[in-house]
């Protein structure tokens, strides 16, 4: 999966759940995230799960900052930078896996 | 346990000329070489944070600070911001702390409320701070210096002096100074180091921010004992798994932060490992902790769980640990009894004073209420806090809820008035209300807005502006647009129907 990819990956879910659909498309790869307070400890945790169950990757969680998390851009490098050389299935975090995150976001 | 194991100020006064500051000082005679304060940036002992406390000051002092002066410390949580904080203390003088994720526009606002005659900030935000503040305000870094031998400062201070400022949620639409006294701070500190034997031995969790009054107790409880205190950083609630790991790892004794948080290490896998050998106290403030969650902590820790009650202008007023017989009940963990030596009572509508099973406004008297907002008159009588509680039969407390439109978004005291004035002074936004959807960390901030017409700005846009002005907690989760504010019977703004809207909605923003 090519970064661009998860770009576009990770613009859907944070539109679709967590800015209830951005009818006015204002979301883009350099929105301040944390800073605009798209994200925030909940709804990155959600996130965290879509990329794990949907992008097949796990995060390290050291690497889970507010820098890396600063923008679509920080997190697509971040993303792709965790997948294996091959760019293809999920590793294992030897952190372990998060816990699951009950709750959605309207 | 002995509550003086370091010699410091008797609980209830500040003897003598002794202050806040005192406290580190003591332990540096007494421990000084233990570990104080563990950090992002490093770890301190008693004796090393003794001089280098000195250090700060003498920079300050060069600076032009002087007794009674704010200092506005711009920063996130680190072993040099404490430095600085003890810093100002040495001198007399009063700090103001303001977290590093607040935006440099409101830290603007905060310079030039409460007249600071400094700035304390990390190197990068110089910049960023020059171009908002009056040229007389000074600007010091702030760095992790070690003291050599040098002056040593250590101010005389009135019980009654400032010692620090917290600014809070202001429903005007402007943040507010809440001011607190060396006498209030350590009428506090000196009961809960009683009340949860605190010893040298122990390790304190510092999970809030230095703007929020429940560090106070993380630190200065510390101190009073020679005891450690791990600060955590703030990006560690965006994964909550590091968190519960950070507990075993730095082998916390004590952990203290508001229910959202124990929450979301609870979510985050804190029930799934046997519970942490040494961790013997866990307290949760802020807001309602629901006994089904209580229950569950209480089944995991052999900890004793205590609730500690009270808004900033109090510190805590009111405590209550639970017991074994709590957990039984259908309600959260009653707010308790009076702490600090405080007198609090219920106040009914007709003015009477509650009795058991009766509800009114809490009311508090005592040794911890603040000495008044900044730039407001000094503070006469007791302090109403807002809250509605009802009176249980031995006579302590349980939270009814609130009489104005305060409200806690996972553990964050909000104005609505507040959030809702910056989102109305967007062009595009003729009228807005905004309510709080949910509880404790599931809790959203939802607006209803009306627009004034022409290009109608998306949530996005509301929260880049929102963000000029706000912190990151205090901006809107999602956007509704509205033809028209739904009035009840008086006039105001029908926010019950507007949250029956909410929870009727698809979820379109």
């Amino acid at each position: 999966m090519v970064e661009q990819d998860i770009k576009a990956q990770l613009i859907t879910f944070i539109r679709d759940r967590i800015l209830a659909g951005d009818p006015g498309r204002e979301l883009d790869e350099a929105t301040p995230l944390l800073e605009w307070g798209v994200l925030n400890s909940l709804s990155i945790a959600l996130l965290l799960n879509f990329i794990r169950d949907d992008l097949r990757v796990v995060v390290p969680l050291e690497k889970v900052n507010a820098q890396n998390f600063r923008d679509v851009r920080c997190i697509a490098a971040l993303v792709h930078a965790s997948m294996p050389g091959d760019g293809g299935t999920a590793l294992s975090s030897p952190r372990g896996r998060l816990a699951g995150i009950e709750g959605t976001v309207s | 346990m002995n509550a003086s194991a370091v010699p410091g100020p008797r609980r209830g006064s500040v003897e003598g000329t002794a202050g806040l500051h005192s406290l580190v000082g003591n332990a540096a005679v007494t421990y000084p070489d233990r570990l104080a304060v563990a950090g992002p940036d490093g770890c301190i002992r008693y004796r090393e944070l003794d001089r280098a406390a000195d250090a700060m000051a003498r920079t300050l002092a060069d600076a032009g600070v002087r007794r009674l002066d704010r200092v506005v410390i711009w920063a996130h949580k680190t072993v040099a911001t404490v430095i600085a904080m003890q810093a100002v203390l040495r001198l007399g003088a009063v700090y103001v702390p303001v977290d590093g994720s607040m935006p440099g526009t409101r830290v603007a606002v905060i310079v030039r409320d409460c007249g600071a005659r400094a700035v304390c900030a990390p190197a990068d935000a110089g910049t960023v701070l020059r171009a908002l503040m009056d040229p007389g305000v000074a600007y010091v870094g702030l760095a992790l210096i070690s003291g050599a031998d040098g002056p040593r400062y250590s101010a005389s201070v009135r019980p009654d002096d400032p010692a620090y400022i917290l600014y809070t949620s202001g429903s005007s639409g402007a943040p507010k100074g809440v001011c607190i006294s060396h006498r209030n701070a350590l009428a506090f500190v000196g009961w809960a180091v009683e009340v949860l034997g605190l010893t040298p031995d122990d390790r304190l969790s510092n999970h809030a921010s230095f703007g929020f009054d429940l560090s106070v107790l993380d630190l200065y409880g510390a101190f009073w004992v020679g005891a450690s205190v791990h600060l955590i950083r703030a990006e560690l609630a965006y994964a909550p798994a590091e968190l519960v790991e950070l507990i075993y790892r730095e082998e916390m004794t004590c952990w203290y932060s508001v229910p959202s948080v124990l929450l979301l290490m609870m979510r985050g896998g804190l029930l799934d490992q046997p519970a942490p050998v040494r961790l013997r106290v866990v307290v949760f403030a802020g807001e309602p902790f629901a006994i089904v969650h209580v229950r569950a902590l209480a089944g995991w820790a052999g900890a004793r769980l205590f609730n500690f009650y009270g808004p900033t202008e109090t510190n805590v007023c009111t405590y209550h640990e639970v017991l074994p017989g709590d957990l039984h009940r259908d309600r959260p963990a009653p707010i308790g009894r009076p702490a600090c030596g405080d007198r609090v009572w219920a106040l009914r509508p007709d003015g009477a004073v509650a009795g058991p099973g009766e509800e009114g406004e809490l009311v508090v008297e005592g040794p911890t209420v603040m000495l008044g907002y900044w730039g407001g008159p000094p503070r006469r009588g007791a302090y109403r806090t807002g809250d509605l509680v009802r009176v249980l039969p031995d006579g302590s407390f349980d939270y009814v809820g609130r009489r104005d439109h305060q409200v806690k978004v996972r553990g964050q005291r909000i104005e609505l008035g507040e959030v809702e004035a910056v989102l109305a002074s967007h062009p595009g936004v003729a009228h807005v209300a905004v309510v709080v959807r949910g509880e404790g960390i599931d809790s959203r901030l939802e607006a209803f807005v009306v627009y004034r017409g022409g290009r109608q700005p998306g949530v996005v846009a509301l929260k880049r502006h929102s963000a000029r002005q706000l912190p990151p907690y205090m901006i809107v989760d999602g956007i509704h647009p509205i033809d028209t504010l739904p009035l009840n019977g008086n006039g105001k703004v029908d926010r019950a129907a507007l949250l029956d809207l909410c929870c009727g909605a698809d979820g379109r923003a």
